[in-house]
């Protein structure tokens, strides 16, 4: 929603995540552990953003991040953890266990269809499941009924129009065109139903070639764009880099330990006390990281040995 | 005569779920799913060669990845597919009542096959959060059927107090079974017909025709029926034929050994059930 022409739309990511405040509803794109807009999520917490309400589907790092960063005050993500890999997401848990932030948990087909009401311009949608659940139970705003034409039951869900969507692409243009690879879980969702779209990418390429490569997302669909290389790290923007086990599990270590520890051992060492990406880059681990992450295009045996790790 | 092979409960159960699948439908695992995420590939390289396979929320169709990850969104499931579709479609799909099969989980289950993968205690005053449902509250009333399964139905003692995984009742309904705290299955009007087999670590269970309640159908070699009923919170139906199930072929052996070389099927299990070795 909103339709942005402006002809230069890059901005730093001090002013991209000034442009979000306080209680916002915000979509948080990517998934589990995959392309989510970490670098943006860490300028939030040192601008000491406060109760945002996060939105999305199936997600990990991003949300449980957010929480320990304490700048969300309502979840409403369909699923949060780290799988199988790490198992349960410590912040996250915790801001739910001590009253922190509000419990809004979704489902994923429901959250489809209410961001799809709002990219439809339509108030409400109906959806044919949720009945029998206890998810009801965190909606009071779904409307149970019967269908007038069929008479069977079916619930309504309101159109879901978040403040604003924060993405992370492979490649964007200062006029917001973006080329965003597969899988895209529900970024596009995200774009046409949210009123700001802020952007956060690899690489800003030409508009000459990326009109060439045919964007995902057309410019005037994009309200900002912020150069930001390496910018979904610890999670992955392939083909540039795989996740980071390694520092995912550092992370881990100090979430588990608590909240105290947790600020202490990562938010003071990787959010308060880096001034620059480059610091940043440096602190993670910088070239020979780097390299490191990019090496699963070497093949199944490099590509296996980014999941061994520890 | 070949040499004999010794597997472990982790393939074992893998196959159990792979037959599950049937050739010629269409099947989608979910989030934290590494067992649904082999046992697909397994199926689709074997017996069910014309599935239709969504590998994980990255929505590939029909991928041909070159190991298993632990993670379902990553680049590595969308290697070697036939197309890409976005994840909304196989909601869709599911809720035209064209998704044949997919796989679900809980923290709690109970005996028609409900699942708590929410919360125990209540939204304003939650004792333990669990990560969520992601799409099971949709996909379990959508889904034309579904597998339930669980590596931890063996309860476990704290003190003098058990804890059960199948339970008389769930704290909080995610996943819907065949009798909801809403109301039985055909009462909602939902689009599906519910789980109808449900794998664990003891045991493969259907549902009973009549009282849509789960029914021990097979026993590992090294399970009881009195095993299986100690660790249940509820008195599970047996049926009158209940046996030992059937072992893999070693060709099922060798292709997930194949297909998993970093051993994502074993990361659900606690500790001790991973050294239950069998003989085929």
């Amino acid at each position: 929603m909103g339709v942005f022409i402006d002809r230069n739309k890059l901005v730093t990511m001090d002013k991209a995540a000034s442009m979000i405040k306080d209680e916002d509803m915000v979509a948080v794109g990517g998934g589990l552990c995959m392309r989510e807009p970490i670098a943006l999520l860490r300028e939030l917490m040192r601008q000491g953003r406060n109760d945002l309400h996060l939105v999305g589907t199936a997600h990990g790092f991003d949300v449980d991040f957010a929480c320990g960063g304490g700048i969300v005050g309502a979840v409403q993500e369909t699923h949060v953890s780290f799988e199988q890999d790490f198992g349960l997401a410590p912040n996250y848990r915790r801001a739910c266990e001590t009253g922190r932030v509000k419990i809004r948990e979704n489902c994923c087909n429901t959250i489809i269809m209410q961001l799809r009401a709002s990219e439809f311009g339509i108030p409400f949608i109906p959806v044919r499941s949720i009945k029998g659940s206890d998810e009801i139970k965190l909606h009071p705003e779904f409307k149970p009924m019967v269908d007038p034409f069929t008479g069977k039951k079916i619930v309504l869900v309101p159109a879901l129009s978040p403040d604003v969507a924060i993405i992370h692409a492979q490649k964007a243009d200062i006029h917001g065109n973006l080329k965003i690879m597969p899988p895209y879980v529900a970024d596009v969702l995200f774009i046409r139903a949210s009123n700001k779209v802020i952007v956060t990418a690899e690489e800003i390429i030409p508009e000459k070639q990326m009109i060439e490569e045919g964007p995902t997302i057309p410019y005037y669909e994009t309200t900002a764009v912020v150069e930001a290389p390496f910018g979904a790290h610890p999670t992955s923007c392939y083909p540039y880099y795989a996740y980071d086990r390694e520092h995912i599990s550092e992370y881990m270590k100090s979430a588990r330990e608590g909240a105290e520890a947790f600020r202490e051992k990562y938010l003071d060492k990787y959010v308060y006390g880096v001034k620059s990406p480059e610091e940043y880059m440096d602190k993670v681990g910088g070239k020979a990281k780097r390299d490191r992450l990019a090496s699963w295009k070497e093949g199944r045996e490099s590509w296996m040995e980014l999941f061994s790790y520890e | 005569m070949s040499e004999r092979l010794e597997v472990g409960i982790d393939e074992l159960f893998v196959v159990n779920v792979a037959r599950t699948i049937m050739d010629r439908t269409t099947v989608f695992h979910g989030v934290s799913s590494p067992i649904p995420m082999v046992a697909m590939y397994l199926a689709k390289l074997t017996h069910a060669k014309d599935m239709v396979y969504f590998g994980g929320v990255s929505s590939a169709v029909d991928p041909n990845p070159p190991f298993l990850p632990p993670t379902t969104n990553d680049w590595v499931m969308i290697q070697g597919r036939t197309a890409m579709v976005t994840v909304d479609k196989i909601f869709d799909l599911a809720q035209r009542g064209e998704l044949d099969r997919s796989f679900f989980s809980g923290a709690q289950i109970d005996k028609h096959g409900n699942q708590n993968v929410s919360m125990i205690g209540t939204p304003e005053k939650c004792k333990i959060k669990f990560p969520g449902g992601a799409g099971g509250c949709n996909l379990s009333g959508d889904c034309v059927n579904y597998t339930i399964w669980t590596t931890r139905h063996r309860a476990q003692k704290k003190g003098d107090r058990k804890f059960f995984t199948l339970v008389n009742k769930c704290d909080f309904v995610t996943n819907v079974g065949h009798v909801t705290p809403y109301g039985r299955r055909e009462e909602l009007d939902l689009v599906g017909n519910g789980p109808d087999w449900v794998v664990t670590e003891l045991g493969v269970f259907d549902f009973d025709e009549k009282t849509k309640s789960m029914r021990l159908r097979y026993l590992y070699p090294d399970t009881t029926v009195n095993e299986v009923i100690d660790n249940t919170e509820f008195e599970p139906i047996v049926h009158p034929e209940v046996r030992v199930m059937d072992m893999p072929t070693r060709e099922q052996i060798d292709i997930i050994r194949k297909i998993d070389p970093l051993g994502v099927r074993k990361l659900e299990y606690p500790e001790q059930e991973l050294s239950r070795r069998f003989m085929i």
